[in-house]
């Protein structure tokens, strides 16, 4: 059946992309193990919805968008599961401040991990993803100008959070 | 000539049009801070890419992929098929079809397993069909959906209850897992007086010598968070609001 054949050709497709819905997963959740559990989650999802998608739409950012979604399912449910999930908080009590005071230089995951997550998303999908502004605008369901401003600021902040310590640069 | 930051960082990402390229352009030439700057940008992304790209790498784990291919990675629980749940629990013949794919051969074999397990007969305390053939929890596991809270721990139990919510079509729906082995677990919804099985999964290599862990995987094998997720309408009931749904005896919300 052609339905069919088209719904094994989009499975394998989603098969390729394994390797970036763990590597944008591992920017959401703590763990690796955490990480592959949201993908699972998301991938099961799409099977379920592959009546959803059209042809003419990105397969990744369709993908990008549930495992999003689903791990916006997973923090607000957090509370009555294991702590699985990256605190968000740990991101928005790191203000302007406390930045500039960091000695050590981050690793650049860890970094990241420190951001906001609306910021940490954005710059993920842009800078590590690849994906234009406005599949990323799309993927997080926010207005192009929207990405940009958290794209610049979670730059900013990974900028300095990464300068070496006997940079110069205010 | 000053340029925001945030064109220059479009510009060094490659989100910029034509005439801004060429003005941006025409602007680094005269301006080696503008020039730092675009180049700065693209470091960062340079880092900031290299920093993940050894995931790419990395073999990907089999149940990923097989759950990309529609197919239910052991370790994680596998999906009884209701419809041939319900065939088998009114003792129908499983299915008309000769030529079954191997996987839906497989998928047989599986809940040929877990009905021996459950012991899917109409007197079963776990599930059985009703008069319209619909599958629904048996008598031990509707009483444990009906009155047990999620916290009770005592021993003795039929079934675990893990979460309970009320679903966006306004009925009470509960997770249950069993307190046998091979540990099963699903989502049941209260329709009318009964409690209609939504889901049923179940978890072959799952040890259950301790039922205080089932209750903690109760809700997250996979297909049950899965359903629990695609329906739940809020957040799950407190303790206090499972006994004010029980005193109402589960009794559906108008919808909303």
């Amino acid at each position: 059946m052609s339905t069919n054949e088209s719904a094994e050709t989009i499975q394998e497709q989603i098969v390729a992309l394994l390797p970036r819905l763990r590597r944008f997963a591992r920017n959401l959740v703590r763990t690796p193990h955490d990480a592959d559990d949201m993908v699972q989650i998301a991938v099961e999802r799409a099977l379920l919805r592959l009546d959803q998608w059209h042809s003419d739409a990105r397969l990744d950012s369709w993908l990008f968008k549930i495992l999003r979604n689903a791990w916006i399912d997973e923090v607000r449910s957090r509370g009555r599961r294991a702590k699985l999930f990256m605190p968000e908080e740990a991101g928005e009590n790191v203000g302007e401040a406390s930045m500039e005071r960091e000695i050590d230089r981050l690793s650049v995951e860890a970094a990241l991990a420190r951001l906001p997550h609306d910021q940490r998303l954005a710059v993920s999908l842009v800078l590590v993803e690849g994906l234009a502004y406005k599949d990323a605008a799309d993927v997080l369901d926010v207005p192009i100008g929207t990405l940009t401003s958290r794209l610049a600021r979670g730059r900013e902040a990974l900028a300095a959070m990464l300068r070496p310590p006997q940079g110069d640069h205010s | 000539m000053s340029v925001s930051d945030e064109t220059l960082m479009a510009y060094a990402d490659g989100e910029v049009d034509a005439a801004t390229r060429a003005s941006i352009e025409a602007a680094m030439r005269d301006d080696p801070e503008i020039r730092r700057r675009i180049a700065e940008h693209r470091a960062l992304r340079e880092t900031v890419q290299g920093a993940f790209a050894a995931v790419l790498d990395e073999p990907v784990p089999q149940r990923l992929i097989d759950a990309a291919r529609g197919h239910k990675a052991p370790p994680l629980g596998n999906v009884v098929d209701l419809a041939r749940a319900r065939r088998a629990a009114a003792g129908e013949a499983p299915g008309r079809r000769r030529s079954w794919q191997p996987v839906a051969m497989a998928a047989s074999v599986l809940v040929g397993v877990a009905l021996g397990y459950l012991g899917w007969h109409n007197s079963s305390p776990w599930v059985k069909t009703n008069s319209s053939g619909e599958l629904v929890a048996g008598a031990g596991l509707a009483e444990a959906l009906s009155n047990q809270l999620s916290e009770d721990r005592s021993p003795g139990r039929v079934a675990i209850t893990g979460l309970s919510f009320r679903a966006k079509t306004g009925d009470y729906c509960r997770t249950f897992s069993s307190t046998g082995t091979p540990a099963s677990s699903g989502l049941a919804c209260r329709e009318g007086d009964g409690w209609k099985i939504k889901v049923l999964a179940q978890s072959p290599n799952a040890t259950s010598n301790s039922s205080n862990f089932r209750q903690a995987a109760s809700a997250d094998e996979p297909a049950v968070r899965t359903a629990v997720e695609e329906s739940i309408d809020g957040e799950p009931l407190d303790r206090a609001g499972e006994v004010a749904a029980r005193q109402g005896g589960w009794a559906a919300a108008p919808r909303r």
